[in-house]
């Protein structure tokens, strides 16, 4: 149970982890959109330039706030089955443009194997941004942020706080919820239940052992908390004030400046359908 | 049935930035048929000592022995520890936790059939080891989520008992418990105990250590400090560097030894052995 990193803070000092949390999510989401934009200028070249920048500047940021490379990868383990997968589907289903070669009467075209590079490259990539961005923000951080870009809404009465109060909430209890389900996992251990071999009905045998005490203990808790908020007075209506305060610094300007400089070049280079491979050449000739 | 520990070391959350040293270097051989108590501080490693013993932690170096089978820090090296669980019963800290059957018989009987005893038999042991932990026949057909802390916490342990191991590890056994069933709770491992069972507990309670155990380990930043004897612990001159407390009694006599009554420590287990000794203290002063 503790091998699962992802989505887990990392308590570092890092010029990251510094930043707003309404910064970094605003700028996550810029990222996200650059990963999705096509760069159609008739090769294929053009994208894996574009998607080569975009993943310097991951690989960057990933440096600056600590996080290690093979952490990522680790994370990767479970999405390899769905590449090969997407690969097999692609091979017989993309049939268009040039083909690679001939197998057994089946063509493999370059645009299958193409498609599902660009699929690897864009979830390899979105999972490190996410990595980047949970690592260096804490949950309770990212949730003001949330509460932030949501308090517009308020004039239409979608009820901000609540909806913030509620992921916390729920960000708070993983850690405490992957805590239980270990102890639980150990005790029914020690009643002989193995979670790793075992037959099929063995095996639902041994899932129900565990969720069942889970779930028991899952209510339990959140019963003990809506006591404890009730009896300290809590009320989801009442305006509020705050502990911590976000405060917007200079840093934080000159990475919006940053990231939407970048933002603006990805989407000039999309849609003036700029060719770095044929500037290269006419340069040269 | 022998279980030793040879050099093991464990550390948590390893290469991250969480990284703690669980044990170190922490060598023991556990006394059959004894009743160890298991003492330390608050993150001094007894629970991932003892989670080793069952194999439910595996060791980052070194290697655990129980009887003829072995835990190596190899993962693929472990296969008897289905075994070894069948033999070592672990009852958690706070174990009614655990409880998930619909009726209280059958989840006693969960794990004796885990470890492959007929559905017969392990309604048979089911029904003793609910006998055991004082818990009658009323009981057998409701559901355990109905019942009171207290008496989960009995069915939690049946559960253990009714897969008749040859130890029985328990951790902090009493903990939220109102005082007299405590003392049932503890009367009922003694009676373990003579029957042939080892014991080793983990507690915070000295009181316990100096009425039932008859061996202690004391444990202090994932190394063994000391082991020894209760009476001769609470008796060592290095005591208060262990940041233990002393247990009640034991605190009163030695006061009482010391204000010039005449009173044998290593007699004094409880109130009543204290009581015994202080009588026979006055009586020998009227001889």
């Amino acid at each position: 149970m503790n091998n699962i990193s992802i989505g887990r803070y990392v308590p570092y000092n890092s010029k990251i982890h510094k930043l707003d949390p309404r910064l970094k999510l605003f700028a996550m989401i810029l990222f996200m959109v650059e990963i999705f934009i096509r760069f159609d200028v008739g090769n294929a070249y053009m994208d894996f330039i574009m998607y080569g920048i975009i993943g310097i500047i991951v690989l960057i940021l990933m440096l600056i706030s600590h996080i290690k490379i093979s952490s990522l990868f680790k994370q990767l383990k479970s999405l390899w089955f769905m590449v090969l997968l997407l690969f097999i589907f692609n091979l017989f289903l993309v049939k268009e443009g040039d083909f690679f070669l001939i197998f057994n009467s089946v063509k493999i075209y370059y645009k299958a194997i193409f498609d599902t590079l660009y699929i690897f490259i864009r979830l390899l990539l979105m999972l490190a941004l996410t990595m980047i961005l949970t690592a260096t923000t804490t949950p309770l951080d990212l949730t003001y942020a949330i509460e932030w870009y949501l308090t517009p809404l308020k004039v239409i009465k979608v009820p901000a706080h609540e909806i913030a109060m509620t992921i916390s909430i729920a960000l708070r209890f993983i850690p405490t919820l992957l805590d239980e389900t270990d102890r639980i996992m150990k005790a029914q251990a020690s009643r002989g239940v193995d979670f790793e071999n075992g037959k099929f009905k063995e095996k639902i045998r041994a899932i129900v052992s565990l969720i069942v005490p889970l779930l028991v203990s899952a209510f339990q808790r959140s019963e003990d908390l809506a006591n404890a908020m009730e009896a300290r007075g809590y009320n989801p209506g009442a305006k509020r004030t705050r502990y911590r305060i976000l405060k917007w610094k200079i840093g934080d300007t000159l990475a919006l400046v940053l990231s939407l400089l970048f933002f603006a070049g990805v989407l000039y280079i999309s849609i003036a359908k700029i060719d770095f491979v044929a500037m290269f050449i006419s340069f040269f000739n | 049935m022998s279980i030793s520990l040879d050099h093991v070391f464990h550390i948590y959350a390893k290469k991250t930035p969480f990284e703690q040293l669980g044990l170190n270097d922490v060598c023991l051989d556990l006394k059959n048929y004894s009743f160890t108590a298991l003492v330390g501080h608050t993150g001094s490693g007894k629970s991932t000592l003892v989670q080793h013993i069952t194999g439910l932690l595996l060791p980052d170096k070194g290697k655990v022995n129980v009887d003829e089978y072995q835990i190596t820090p190899n993962k693929k090296q472990n296969k008897d520890i289905k075994k070894i669980r069948e033999k070592i019963g672990l009852v958690f800290q706070f174990p009614e936790y655990q409880l998930f059957e619909d009726t209280v018989l059958k989840d006693v009987a969960f794990g004796p059939k885990n470890f492959g005893i007929s559905e017969e038999e392990a309604l048979k042991r089911a029904k003793e080891a609910l006998k055991q932990v004082g818990l009658n026949e009323t009981y057998f057909e409701r559901s355990p989520f109905e019942l009171s802390g207290g008496e989960k916490r009995r069915v939690a342990i049946a559960g253990i008992i009714a897969i008749k191991p040859q130890v029985l590890i328990l951790d902090e056994p009493t903990a939220g418990l109102d005082p007299q069933g405590s003392v049932s709770m503890m009367k009922l491992f003694e009676g373990l105990n003579k029957q042939g069972t080892t014991i080793i507990m983990v507690t915070h309670d000295m009181d316990l250590v100096l009425e039932y155990a008859d061996h202690v380990i004391v444990m202090k930043d994932g190394c063994i400090a000391k082991e020894c004897s209760p009476i001769e612990l609470f008796s060592s001159s290095d005591y208060e560097e262990l940041s233990l407390d002393y247990p009640h009694v034991f605190e009163f006599a030695k006061m009482l030894q010391t204000k010039g009554f005449n009173i044998d420590l290593e007699k004094v287990k409880n109130i009543d052995s204290l009581a015994d000794q202080i009588k026979k203290g006055r009586d020998k002063k009227y001889e």
